[in-house]
């Protein structure tokens, strides 16, 4: 032959004429299971997975040690101190739980829209909720005070307190949203996972392996009848992640919103939390995927095409920050109420200006590079804007919990937050604590969701 | 495989033919074809759901969205049943409810009430999704004969399967091995029953007994712990600031110095002090008897005052009923009036820190207005609007009252002041005491506004047949 068709290269071009291709190096069933399972398979982790997972259990043991100290002297070891009682446990809290948010729109939203490039991202977008919801759930969690008492947040009968929780204080509706939203993602994952967790049971040679994945995999056999249930079951999974990740977000705002301080108290935090957390969640997957698709070799699985979705959906959240940002300051202005005003003024031009500019820069300059093509499909680009998007977004929070307070209703109380060691140590902590997760989870666990790949593959068969 | 294990193989039950296919079409195309031979006992595996299998394999809709249908509409009850209970619910001995009251808010408003019920749903709904999934598939299953079978492996990577069982009425050993063939398969396999698979492994069988007897200790402990008496103070594991560093009453100061150079916190060793001069302790600032009691000082004793203070009406009433119920056969007229506790020296004149002035009187008749007037009226005759209403209602049975004194009866006129002082200070019968609303000095400034209205001696005006008349005309 003469002519040889050439192998698509460049998937990022939209030709009206086909689809562009979501796997690219003309990938069969066999290779996609040999690409993800190789991973696993592997007798080494790569030099830099070991690098990296020492650095991580360090400060993941650095975490331990914080949590330690405060369990024993108590949460006076923060900087929260009056007017400021949420400091940084806090922002650290609605940093995490933001970024958690992307994994299941993946997941679900993505796929209730019948989005076929989640296919190859979703499964280690949905690690990374769950991992997130872990390192959010974690600052609450230790910031209660009295830690061993923890079941008092749920409504459980109890003879020493004789009394139940108030169920309408939006504390309380966060420990459900973001319990329920812990469990129904782990459910979510395991469940999209235990047909690659049967093909790792299939595949595995030692004898622990075998016995691990055969009783995770649940006895999968892969039969019509299964799957029929399977996919019925993921459609109502994913249609009760939906409503249930917006929620989530909702409510952590009404945390703030249901309160009366100026800078707080605004009916479109709802709406401009959730945007937030999206833009801060995918900003994290394309952080955590593009070194990982580099290390593990999965460039053809997780394309150019997957990254530059992804890119597109963090420009647009953050126009939709931005034009929050605006709306706030509108409002303030137009309410009259001098208070308010005060607030947002003293958020941009008060103490903490520096704060409050470095989000903008972040969060509304900066992913303005995405409307060039170059930034999107260039991978170091792309993850050097993403770390900028959560600096800003991790700024975000900060600003909104701490400016609001320290200018509160009461001036004789007005004060200057400073964090301690312990605030500064423990959250890099979370970090090691994610990283450490996310790490053992690309090495143990199907990273790319192997049976969901397979389903958008151009079929083969005798008749095509 | 060897000779022996082959033999085994061929003495257990023959379970059915596995097909193997190369491709999802052809696997379609298989069931299809399968289907319409007659054949209902089958089924396909695949490494990932393959469209358009349900309709060859004629599988039906699955249930399970009811399913979950019922149990989230479940959640949606038990989670706002659950939050009613909880904040609005106060009727069980055992795990009473707890009512909030927060900015005199409703204590069950459903709006605040949505986001739980809301996450009960999700909560519910989702656990019911993943357990009915499995339950629906009959799994987990720990041992299944097809995972006996090594070409098997494949169905979780690359390859297609389409079992026939020989439960199958159409089922026939070389017949259906020939039609497989015919549609399409590339290999054919036999299942064959296993009873080897169906055992754990011994180590993990001895694992597992090992955990269930240790997870029994725990509560055999706490049930051996039940039936026991000890003289041992409970085990307090967390401390909860209930032992703190501090000095008793009562106590020795510790030396803080050593023997030699003892140092005490107070230089008289005591850990309890005496106030300093010009100070008073909580609770004893009324030595002032006469001012803020209406009793001469030194005439009673604190117990006379207590029970004094205790003559409230509330308790009168109480006292009353359970004096009737312990003793009915008892005269009744000797219940209604029970022995009147020993009267205290009042005392008759104003105490001499009350200046009464025009300026008092005002304010009492000021105060006098706000707080009395209501039932004893404004001329002190007890005809307050409080009074005509309940007087109203006490006459169509609809309430009990009794009626408001009237300040000009010649018995409350020869009460001394301190006695009216106490009357508003403590109440008396059905009055309810005022000294929580009502300040001393202001008490003071009412009871001299009341010893004025007296003085006036006003009587109720009488609205006679002549005024209407008048009125009418």
């Amino acid at each position: 032959m003469a002519t040889t068709v050439e192998p698509i290269l460049d998937n990022t071009l939209d030709d009206p004429d086909h689809r562009s291709p979501l796997v690219l190096g003309d990938m069969d069933y066999a290779d996609v299971t040999d690409k993800v399972c190789s991973i696993w398979e592997a007798d080494k982790s790569p030099k830099v997975w070991w690098l990296v997972l020492i650095m991580a259990i360090s400060m993941l043991m650095m975490l331990g040690g914080c949590i330690g100290h405060l369990l024993m002297k108590g949460v006076g070891v923060w900087g929260n101190n009056n007017p400021a009682y949420w400091g940084w446990p806090i922002v650290n809290f609605v940093f995490w739980v933001g970024i958690g948010h992307a994994g299941t729109l993946i997941s679900a939203i993505l796929f209730l829209f019948r989005q076929n490039w989640r296919t190859s991202i979703n499964r280690a977008a949905e690690a990374m909720t769950i991992f997130a919801v872990i390192c959010a759930g974690t600052f609450p969690g230790i910031h209660i005070g009295r830690v061993w008492v923890f079941y008092w947040l749920f409504p459980v009968p109890s003879e020493h307190l004789a009394m139940w929780p108030n169920f309408r204080s939006p504390l309380l509706w966060d420990v459900f949203a973001v319990s329920t939203y812990f469990t129904v993602s782990l459910l979510f994952w395991y469940m999209g996972m235990v047909p690659d967790i049967a093909t790792y049971r299939d595949r595995a040679k030692s004898k622990i392996r075998k016995l691990v994945y055969g009783l995770l995999s649940l006895g999968w056999t892969g039969s019509a009848r299964g799957w029929h249930r399977y996919e019925a079951a993921y459609v109502i999974l994913a249609a009760l992640a939906t409503p249930l990740v917006l929620s989530v977000h909702t409510i952590v705002s009404f945390d703030f919103a249901v309160s009366q301080v100026p800078g707080w108290h605004t009916t479109i935090f709802p709406p401009y939390f959730v945007a937030g957390a999206i833009f801060s969640g995918f900003a994290m997957v394309v952080t955590l995927l593009v070194p990982a698709r580099k290390i593990y070799g999965l460039q053809n699985l997780i394309t150019i095409r997957h990254l530059e979705n992804m890119n597109k959906i963090i420009m647009a959240t953050g126009l939709m920050v931005g034009t929050a940002y605006g709306i706030e300051f509108f409002i303030s202005w137009y309410s009259g109420v001098a208070p308010e005003r005060f607030a947002f003024y003293n958020r941009a031009f008060g103490n903490y200006w520096w704060a409050y500019w470095i989000m903008v820069t972040c969060n509304v300059f900066i992913p303005q590079l995405f409307w060039f093509k170059f930034f999107r499909t260039n991978t170091i680009a792309m993850v050097v804007i993403c770390i900028f998007v959560n600096v800003g977004m991790w700024f975000e929070r900060f600003v909104i919990t701490v400016t609001s307070l320290c200018r509160d209703f009461l001036p004789s109380s007005w004060h200057y937050f400073h964090p301690t060691e312990i605030d500064i140590m423990m959250f890099i902590g979370s970090f090691g604590l994610f990283t450490t997760l996310f790490l053992l989870f690309c090495r143990f666990l199907p990273i790319i969701a192997i049976s969901e790949v397979k389903s958008i593959l151009p079929i083969k068969g005798k008749d095509h | 495989m060897t000779e022996k294990q082959n033999q085994e193989m061929e003495d257990q039950k023959l379970l059915g033919l596995l097909a193997q296919f190369e491709d999802p079409v052809s696997l379609v195309h298989a069931c299809n074809e399968a289907r319409e031979s007659g054949y209902n006992k089958i089924d396909a595996f695949s490494p990932f759901p393959v469209h358009g299998i349900d309709p060859a394999l004629g599988i039906p809709r699955t249930i399970l969205p009811f399913f979950v249908l019922i149990i989230g509409l479940t959640g949606c009850a038990v989670g706002l049943g659950m939050q009613y209970y909880a904040n609005a619910g106060d009727w069980s001995d055992l795990f009473p409810g707890y009512n909030f009251m927060i900015s005199g808010k409703p204590f069950f408003s459903l709006p605040a009430n949505i986001p739980v019920t809301f996450e009960v749903v999700v909560l519910s709904s989702a656990i019911a999704t993943f357990l009915g999934m499995w339950a629906l598939n009959r799994l987990p299953r720990l041992a299944n004969p097809l995972h006996r079978i090594s070409r098997f492996k494949r169905v979780t990577n690359d390859k297609f399967f389409l079992l026939v069982e020989t439960k199958d009425p159409k089922f026939s050993r070389e017949e259906t091995e020939s039609q497989l063939n015919q549609w399409g398969a590339s290999v054919i396999e036999e299942v064959h029953e296993d009873l080897t698979d169906q055992q754990l492994p011994s180590w993990l069988q001895l694992v597992g007994l090992m955990t269930a007897l240790i997870l029994l200790i725990p509560p055999v402990l706490i049930f051996r712990a039940e039936g026991m008496t000890n003289r041992k103070p409970r085990l307090h594991v967390i401390p909860d600031m209930d032992w703190q560093e501090k000095y008793k009453t009562q106590t020795l100061a510790p030396n803080l110095g050593d023997e030699k150079h003892p140092v005490f916190l107070f230089v008289d060793g005591r850990a309890m002090q005496e106030p300093i001069p010009g100070t008073i302790a909580r609770g004893n600032l009324y030595t002032d008897s006469e001012y803020y009691r209406g009793i001469k000082s030194g005439t009673e004793s604190f117990a006379t005052l207590q029970s004094a203070g205790a003559r409230t009406g509330l308790q009168d009433d109480a006292s009353q009923d359970k004096s009737g119920q312990d003793k009915p056969d008892q005269d009744p007229t000797a219940d209604e009036k029970p022995a009147e506790p020993a009267e205290p020296d009042w005392v008759t004149q104003f105490p001499p820190n009350v200046n009464v002035d025009q300026a008092l009187l005002e304010r009492g008749q000021q105060r006098f207005n706000i707080y009395c007037s209501a039932c004893h009226g404004y001329a002190g005759n007890g005809d307050g609007l409080v009074n005509a209403r309940a007087m109203a209602l006490a006459a169509s049975g609809q309430a009990t009252w009794t009626t408001a004194k009237s300040l000009n009866d010649p018995e409350i006129i020869k009460n001394p002041v301190g006695r009216i002082f106490d009357t508003i200070s403590n109440g008396r019968g059905t009055m309810g005491p005022y000294k929580s609303q009502i300040p001393v000095e202001d008490r003071w400034a009412i009871v001299a506004y009341v010893r004025a209205l007296q003085g006036t001696g006003l009587q109720p005006v009488t609205v006679t047949q002549a005024d209407e008349e008048t009125v009418e005309k």
